[in-house]
């Protein structure tokens, strides 16, 4: 790429703020970033390839190993293209267990997101307590799913477990204990004045900007960019979704929405539960050939399979559009030129909450 | 081996740093690292601090199937930790690649070709606890007679 | 010990632009520019970092969608497209070959051969 300046400081592939390797070269003069390049090669592992040509079933796992974080999403929206694909119906107690094991999903990954941010700017209390309320979150998806990271819940024509009573019992119980729980550590992020030195106004990215690189998620959210793939989902518009926006783009507004994000996760798993109808979770059917193109909303943003299949159900052609990747442009080519502090660098990419597992697939 | 080094080693057991590098994994274990540090599970009260730097680290956790990238920079990183050091493969991928390691991938598996490997986890992923027994039970067994084996 | 980071990444970029869709969006490019494939990916190989890269479908998209919706020559010579969703040339070179074309308009050639003619005038000043 061509060089602004001469001096170029680059952070990473191993960095201690970063949990994955990614190297951002940063064009600076004096404390000020002018321009950031990204270089990646870390996590290339090439499963679009290995995907080509294999019978659903192994698809299936590949595509939950994309992104370890956000598993469940990357298998419904593979399981949802396939459903699409050989027109096979899904019961509606499925549909809704799907929605909660996926919201489920959505708390711990923003939880752990909002960890690394309070872990990159030092605040190591804060940073626990949500990392160990993450915890509470797992045993909820472990208790209703019997994995931690890579479920493989969700399959053709329905999920693979049904929600049993004392495990309903349960999850009420640990979503109680998170809504006060998160609802302190907002508070205390949200008015805490030496927090709001790092955030407020730190790392800005404009409506236009977002457009441009055309970010997704909590991350065009909070720039003012109304866009949420479950609004088209059939069984979110159910229970009436509607999704949070912010204003202002800084980091402090991207960790806020996502604190956001969670209450209005446990809102949905609180309507869903209270709307679970009864009957079977598995319909079942045969998968077949044809061509479309998936969608939904994970963590980070809108999530896109591309899916060609044949008529025993093999993958001829996929292509996976990550959130990760529009995320990360629109954070290194527009939020890190023009932040006035080297320091401040690793605490605004982390709160674009970048997966470079995703990224690069 | 005298009084003092006895207790250099006893110390040395009980004071692990460790470092972890992702060298192409899909996040899952590297998360379930993280998870370690939680209060839950609480690693520090074992006497292990988790921190990225590799020049103060005991103990390497290598998450990832190893992609091209990585075949120079493993090495000189593995060379820039101090001894005695040890190098622990976590989950399925360092040790055999798990699925990504079929036709057509860019992976270069596995890791022990390119590092010494003392420890393997496997697991997709290995839980928390596993992960944190496999260090504790690795720095002993390491650190127990380097002062008398040291060259 | 030597610079050892700094290490030859063509192969690697080359690898992010030949999945299916990254594919297809540098055929739809070359097709603007009317330039071959492949003198095309070593011109994104060389210009544009990995981010890009990787986002050079969701940036191409965006901009069929949103780019350029004014003016017709704008949209065929894609003036947003290589200035600021795929930053190759600076905005002052392009802004010359757009006042180029739109004063041969103006003295009578068709808008259509105009363009043709300030498409391989943009490729001209492209090519390394």
């Amino acid at each position: 790429m061509k060089k602004v300046v001469d001096v170029s400081i680059p952070l990473g592939p191993v960095h201690p703020c970063w949990k994955e390797p990614a190297r951002v070269k940063c064009e600076t003069r004096g404390e000020k970033v002018l321009a950031a390049e990204v270089e990646l090669g870390y996590m290339k592992k090439g499963i679009e390839r290995i995907m080509k040509g294999r019978p659903w079933q192994e698809v299936l796992f590949l595509a939950e190993r994309v992104c370890g974080i956000c598993s469940v999403i990357h298998n419904m929206v593979f399981i949802e293209g396939m459903e699409a694909v050989s027109g096979i119906a899904v019961p509606d107690r499925a549909a809704y267990l799907r929605v909660i094991v996926n919201e489920l999903d959505r708390i711990q990954s923003h939880l752990l997101a909002n960890f690394s941010f309070c872990y990159t700017i030092e605040h190591e209390t804060l940073a626990m307590y949500l990392l160990n309320t993450r915890e509470r979150a797992m045993d909820c998806l472990e208790r209703i799913t019997g994995a931690r990271v890579n479920k493989a819940f969700m399959i053709p024509g329905g999920v693979r477990f049904d929600l049993r009573d004392n495990d309903r019992a349960a999850l009420l119980t640990d979503l109680d204990w998170i809504q006060n729980e998160v609802d302190r550590y907002t508070r205390m992020f949200d008015t805490g004045p030496l927090i709001a030195t790092r955030t407020k106004g730190v790392g800005i990215l404009t409506q236009e900007q977002a457009r441009i690189a055309r970010a997704v998620g909590p991350t065009a959210r909070a720039s003012g960019i109304a866009e949420d793939v479950r609004l088209a989902h059939p069984t979110y518009r159910k229970l009436n979704f509607a999704p949070l926006v912010r204003m202002e783009g800084d980091n402090h507004a991207r960790i806020m929405l996502r604190f956001g994000e969670i209450f209005q996760s446990i809102g949905l798993i609180h309507r869903c539960l209270s709307d679970l109808p009864e009957g079977p979770i598995r319909g079942g059917g045969t998968c077949g050939a044809g061509e479309t193109v998936s969608r939904g909303e994970a963590p980070r943003g809108e999530l896109s399979y591309f899916i060609l299949s044949d008529e025993y159900g093999r993958i001829v052609d996929i292509a996976i559009r990550t959130p990760s990747i529009m995320n990360i442009d629109a954070c290194t080519h527009f939020m890190l030129p023009g932040v006035t502090s080297l320091a401040d660098v690793t605490s605004v990419f982390v709160s674009a909450d970048p997966c470079i597992a995703c990224n690069e697939r | 081996m005298n009084l003092l080094q006895d207790a250099k080693n006893w110390v040395r057991a009980r004071s692990i740093h460790v470092a972890y590098v992702d060298v192409g994994s899909c996040n899952g274990c590297d998360i379930e690292v993280l998870a370690c540090l939680a209060p839950r599970y609480d690693i520090e009260q074992y006497g292990i601090l988790v921190h990225n730097n590799p020049r103060e680290a005991d103990i390497l956790l290598v998450v990832g199937a190893m992609t091209p990238q990585w075949i120079d920079k493993l090495p000189a990183l593995w060379a820039k930790i101090p001894a005695p050091k040890a190098a622990i493969a976590i989950g399925n991928c360092p040790i055999s690649g798990c699925v990504y390691n079929r036709r057509e991938t860019y992976i270069l598996g596995p890791v022990s070709k390119y590092i010494p490997i003392a420890a393997e986890v496997p697991g997709c992923p290995p839980r928390p606890t596993e992960i944190l027994s496999a260090v504790l039970s690795v720095a002993p067994t390491v650190f127990r007679d380097y002062e008398v084996k040291r060259p | 010990m030597g610079i050892y980071q700094e290490k030859d990444l063509r192969m690697l970029k080359y690898h992010i632009l030949v999945s299916p869709r990254h594919d297809h969006a540098v055929r739809d490019v070359a097709g603007i520019l009317g330039m071959g494939v492949q003198p095309l990916r070593r011109l994104l190989i060389e210009r544009l970092d990995m981010q890009y890269l990787e986002n050079l479908a969701g940036r191409y998209d965006q901009w069929v969608e949103h780019g350029d919706r004014k003016d017709p020559l704008d949209r065929a010579l894609g003036r947003e497209l290589f200035t600021r969703y795929l930053p190759l040339v600076d905005s002052s070179g392009m802004d010359l070959i757009l006042a180029e074309a739109r004063a041969s308009v103006e003295a009578g050639i068709p808008a259509s051969e105009a363009a043709t003619r300030a498409r391989a005038r943009l490729a001209e000043v492209l090519r390394p």
